[in-house]
């Protein structure tokens, strides 16, 4: 630390900081337009002069590029700067549509007055959408801007001579609008330095340089991913998000956490008083995301309108289901649950929670079964979960590592195992990205597929479906390349895997992301990714093991008492008695089976044999429709809670209100009160303490007050001990060899299907419509006769799947990829329920309609 | 998401010889540009992909340039000097004749059937025929100088260009001669 003087103050100052920096963080206000904190300067705008004493060959530098040094003296408010700054901003502001903003009579001017300084009514900043939250605007404020002489004060401006460039309105997300372009390039530095992603770039040149996407298309032709790291640090109204735009001004922030994967990057919903939550920015309190998120995060709080979510309580009537007053509909399903536990035993009742549901809503739930009596508790990728968990337990002594998300951005070396983090995980696949670009961490893919982070690995290892963990154990085992495994990237990896083992230095991260679609695979392939780290760090694996469940809050459902007791079924179990009609009637909150788990058909099946179905839900699911009566509960985002993320951090989720529907948390209460549960919480903080009471690790309300992003529940790992991985199956289903014209299947999450758009098989749940169809390698597509476009029937032993093809060589020959998401989970009948088979399923390919 | 076709084949066999951060992506360019006679979207991507850049990163560079194309060129263009010398010689009144006689509003424009284009050029020095423009023709590599311009040779030119004749019919029609050889055409 050294002294420098900045305004007459002496202030403590890291040598070699920027010094825009620092002066902002003593509160002083200074334009700086081009500037992003963090990132190398750009020194594009000027509008960031300040006088340093001293400084050649003037006093009058650019507080971005000057650096402190002891003893700087520094004015930011001389005549002098001031009048630089603002004859700079003049020359920005000569070319752009707001004119009052400069203009010295401004004052005397009222809306819809006729301008007297120009022959062409200006713009104003009032018709503009980003008016009162635009960096552009209060620049020129805190300028005074109106008062400075502009040298051309009555000459034509250049602004109106030609016509604006046309907006870009062709995606749901962004807007790009570029005749209120200023040229700063923070888009195009965001874009490359933030994301790693160069969607944007500047082109043409002189005075008809532009912004464009990708090669000068429209933006979703481009690269671009939607994330919004560029809205975020536009100055003007160039870049918007395109929900809400007009009314995207916010009254007040919420801190809270994005439910849409298990990252768990923390967000703030910008709350406008009549509208509820119309924009979200990142929140820094997670240490992984900080000031980055994904489309999901951004987005999916305006998934679908509003009007496709539940305000009304649904009640059976034969095979309709009616709008109910919410008490009769509670007394019903009260009635209804309490029936079958009479006649047929708290055993013939099962609870179905929800692994994006908050800890408390999950704690409620616990508490609702254990008032009915049953054991029968879980969601629909709870074995997934406890499948990793034993592995890791079996590994580590412990499932809760102390592995962190914040380190990936600092190894050296990278191994994923996992289908693509790009879609699944998008801001952990980011801070890979940064170790990768910025520290030149050798990254080791292995996947059936191909993904964006293909270009920014060290070596890719494509599998088999099914194979991840046994090809994981041949890495770590240092064998031969398995069959159909790239020697060169083989070699590749196993000589990274050597450089992480020969220099103990260096930091080593093995991320684990499991199949959601088979128990037997997610716990094998944990077992692999234990032995990895074991193998790279010894006794330390456990603080390099980052296991990345799917759904958001897995490990807190789990925690908060959503697991089977004992003697209780698993969900497949559940399943399969209600099928055999042991199990009568489901409790089932915030989740859509059918969009998670494998074996549709029989899910669907079971839930229709129900004779009692009590669905609380955000949204009519296709799983409600099979309800006897249905609960509405408000939507996430306007639930308060805590969630659970992958490397285990507590996060605080605060609601931003909406609608009419009562929180989840309320109506959970309720029921369980109406089953003779003894709970009476008065706030979702009530629970929290509760929680934390109850569950060993878990934060209180103060914990979380005084250490938001810091209060995580790891436990304390034993001596590491590897174990033994099942060999790869030799074929989809373990035994025999795959027929001749079938393909095996591949499934996950994409990135732009929203679990509620899905969940409802809305039009909206895929706004892109990019992950409407089948990736079929055009090997296989040509010996079908398939071109793109296509319309085909995907046919396996349990059910088909109607999509169209896509060509693609991102997957191998051999395989076909389906969004998991695509139709409301329609892929997920191709796959037997958990326990009846093993292995990837086989699909043939039927050509329907030629294109 | 990659899908590999014939015809991104064909560019990846045209700039295998490039590599990346060696200074490559404007002989990249231009090679591709000489081949294909514009840079395509698909162009851009597999440069990118060959020379380890992002596709926007190659359009950002690429579009600094006037000489670049991002669509396909006209069958013929005519590159018309915007050099000093030849305004003095009336060049834009040749410029507008002949945009007339194409029906198109401005430069870098080109007619309906993609058969004529007028593009801009700048002086190469050979002033003494001004006003200049070349002909070329992106099929054949043609370039074809024409010099000592009038409105009334440059409109017989430009029309009989619309009209499916090839640059040699053009310029005899431009300067109303029998059928000749080639060099620089002179009014
Ligand atoms: S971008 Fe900002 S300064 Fe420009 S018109 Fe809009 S609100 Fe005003
Ligand atoms: S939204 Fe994200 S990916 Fe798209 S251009 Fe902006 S920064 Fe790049
Ligand atoms: S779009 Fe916004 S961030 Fe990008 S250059 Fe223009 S004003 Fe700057
Ligand atoms: S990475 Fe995951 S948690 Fe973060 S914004 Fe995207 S979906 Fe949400
Ligand atoms: S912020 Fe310093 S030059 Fe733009
Ligand atoms: S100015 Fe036209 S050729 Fe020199």
């Amino acid at each position: 630390m050294v002294q420098i003087t900045i305004n007459d103050h002496t202030v403590e100052a890291e040598p070699g900081r920027r010094l825009v920096e620092v002066i902002k963080e003593q509160g002083i206000t200074i334009t700086n337009l081009c500037y992003i904190d963090g990132l190398e300067p750009y020194a594009g705008c000027r509008t960031c002069i300040v006088e340093i004493e001293g400084a050649r060959p003037t006093p009058l530098q650019l507080s971005c590029v000057a650096q402190v040094t002891e003893g700087m003296v520094v004015r930011t408010h001389t005549e002098e700067a001031k009048r630089t700054r603002q004859s700079v901003m003049s020359i920005i502001m000569a070319n752009h549509p707001d004119r009052c903003l400069s203009c010295h009579r401004r004052v005397h001017c009222m809306p819809g007055d006729i301008c007297l300084r120009d022959d062409v009514v200006t713009h104003r900043c009032l018709t503009c959408s980003k008016n009162y939250r635009c960096e552009l605007q209060t620049s020129c404020e805190n300028l005074d801007q109106g008062e400075f002489e502009e040298p051309w004060v009555g000459e034509a401006r250049s602004y109106y001579e030609t016509p604006p460039p046309e907006p870009d309105r062709g995606n749901p997300f962004l807007e790009f609008d570029p005749q209120m372009c200023i040229i700063c390039t923070r888009c195009v530095r965001a874009c490359d330095d933030l994301r790693h992603t160069g969607a944007i770039t500047l082109s043409g040149k002189g005075h008809t340089t532009m912004i464009a996407f990708g090669t000068g298309g429209q933006v979703h032709e481009s690269d671009c991913d939607f994330c919004g790291a560029c809205i975020d640090v536009c100055p003007t109204a160039t870049l918007m998000e395109k929900p809400n735009k007009w009314v995207g001004k916010a009254d007040d922030w919420t801190n809270s956490v994005c439910n849409s994967c298990s990252v768990g990057c923390t967000i703030s919903y910008g709350l406008n008083d009549d509208f509820g939550p119309t924009i979200v920015r990142p929140d820094r309190v997670n240490p992984a995301s900080r000031d980055q998120i994904c489309v999901r995060g951004r987005f999916h709080y305006d998934a679908i309108p509003d009007k496709q979510r539940l305000s009304r309580a649904l009640v059976r009537a034969g095979d309709r289901l009616l709008p109910a007053s919410s008490e009769d509909a509670l007394a019903r399903a009260v009635e209804a649950v309490s029936a079958v536990k009479q006649a047929a035993g708290a055993g013939a009742v099962a609870v179905l929670g929800s692994p994006m549901a908050t800890n408390e809503e999950s704690f409620v739930l616990a508490a609702l079964a254990r008032a009915i009596g049953t054991p029968h508790v879980d969601f629909a990728s709870g074995a997934v979960h406890r499948a990793v968990s034993q592995a890791l337990e079996g590994a580590f002594g412990t499932d809760r590592l102390p592995a962190s998300l914040a380190d990936l951005e600092r190894s050296d070396t990278i191994v994923t195992i996992a289908r693509d983090l790009e879609e699944s995980h998008q801001v952990v696949a980011l801070r890979i990205r940064d170790a990768v670009v910025k520290r030149k961490a050798k990254l080791v893919r292995i996947s059936p597929m191909w993904s964006e982070m293909d270009g920014f690995s060290h070596a890719v290892i494509r599998v088999q479906p099914g194979h991840e963990a046994a090809v994981t154990q041949a890495l770590v085992d240092g064998a031969a390349a398995p069959d159909g495994v790239d020697a060169a990237q083989w070699q590749a990896a196993l000589d990274a895997l050597a450089a992480a083992q020969a220099d103990a230095e260096s930091l080593a991260t093995v991320v684990y992301a499991p199949n959601n679609q088979d128990v037997a695979l997610a716990g094998e392939g944990a077992k692999a990714a234990a032995n990895l780290a074991i193998a790279l760090r010894g006794q330390a694996a456990p603080d390099h093991l980052l296991y990345m469940p799917t759904e958001a809050n897995v490990r807190g459902a789990t925690d908060a008492g959503i697991a089977p007791g004992p003697g209780g079924k698993s969900f497949a179990e559940i399943v399969a008695a209600a099928q055999a009609g042991e199990v009568r009637a489901v409790v089932l909150h915030g989740d859509n089976p059918l969009l998670t788990a494998p074996g549709g058909p029989a899910i669907a099946a079971a839930l229709a044999n129900l004779e009692a179905l009590v669905v609380v839900d955000e949204v009519r699911s296709t799983a409600a429709e099979h309800a006897t009566v249905v609960l509405p509960m408000a939507p996430f985002f306007a639930s308060s809670g805590t969630l659970t993320n992958a490397d285990l951090h507590v996060f605080r989720h605060n609601a931003a209100p909406k609608g009419k529907a009562p929180s989840g948390l309320s109506v959970l209460q309720a029921l369980a009160q109406g089953l003779g549960a003894s709970v009476a919480f008065e706030s979702p903080a009530a629970v929290t303490e509760a929680l934390a009471a109850e569950v060993p690790g878990y934060p209180t309300n103060a914990m979380l007050g005084a250490a938001p992003g810091g209060t995580r529940v790891v436990g304390s790992p034993s001596r590491a001990s590897a174990q033994a991985v099942a060999p790869a199956p030799a074929s989809p289903r373990g035994e025999g060899s795959r027929g001749e014209g079938e393909l095996t299947l591949i499934t996950g999450r994409s990135l732009y299907h929203s679990w509620e758009g899905s969940s409802i098989r809305s039009e909206e749940a895929d706004k892109l419509h990019r992950e409407e169809q089948a990736w079929i390698n055009p090997r296989d597509a040509e010996a079908a006769r398939i071109r793109t476009g296509d319309v085909i029937d995907l046919v396996g032993e349990a059910g088909t799947v109607h999509i169209a093809a896509r060509l693609d060589d991102g997957v191998p020959p051999g395989t076909v990829y389906v969004p998991l998401y695509f139709d409301a989970g329609a892929v997920l009948a191709l796959y037997p329920l958990d326990g009846q088979a093993a292995g990837a399923p086989a699909v043939r390919l039927r050509a329907l309609q030629p294109a | 998401m990659p899908l590999e076709t014939e015809s991104k084949a064909r560019v990846r066999a045209l700039i295998s010889e490039f590599r990346p951060e060696n200074g490559d992506l404007l002989a990249t360019l231009h090679k591709v540009q000489h081949e294909f006679g514009y840079l395509s979207r698909e162009a851009m991507e597999v440069i990118g992909e060959q020379l380890d850049l992002f596709p926007a990163h190659v359009y950002g560079a690429a579009s600094f340039y006037e000489e670049f194309r991002f669509e396909p060129p006209a069958h013929t263009n005519i590159r018309w000097c915007s050099g000093p010398a030849c305004r003095l010689r009336n060049s834009n009144g040749i410029r507008d004749a002949m945009l007339a006689t194409l029906g198109l509003d401005e430069i870098h424009e080109q007619t309906e059937d993609g058969r004529v284009g007028v593009i801009n050029g700048q002086c190469n020095g050979c002033c003494e025929l001004a006003p200049m423009v070349w002909l070329e023709q992106h099929e054949t590599h043609t370039v074809r100088p024409v010099g000592n311009l009038t409105a009334a040779s440059a409109i017989r030119m430009a029309r009989a260009l619309r009209d499916g004749t090839e640059i040699e019919g053009a310029l005899d029609a431009a300067f109303e001669r029998t059928p000749s050889g080639s060099g620089v055409s002179n009014g």
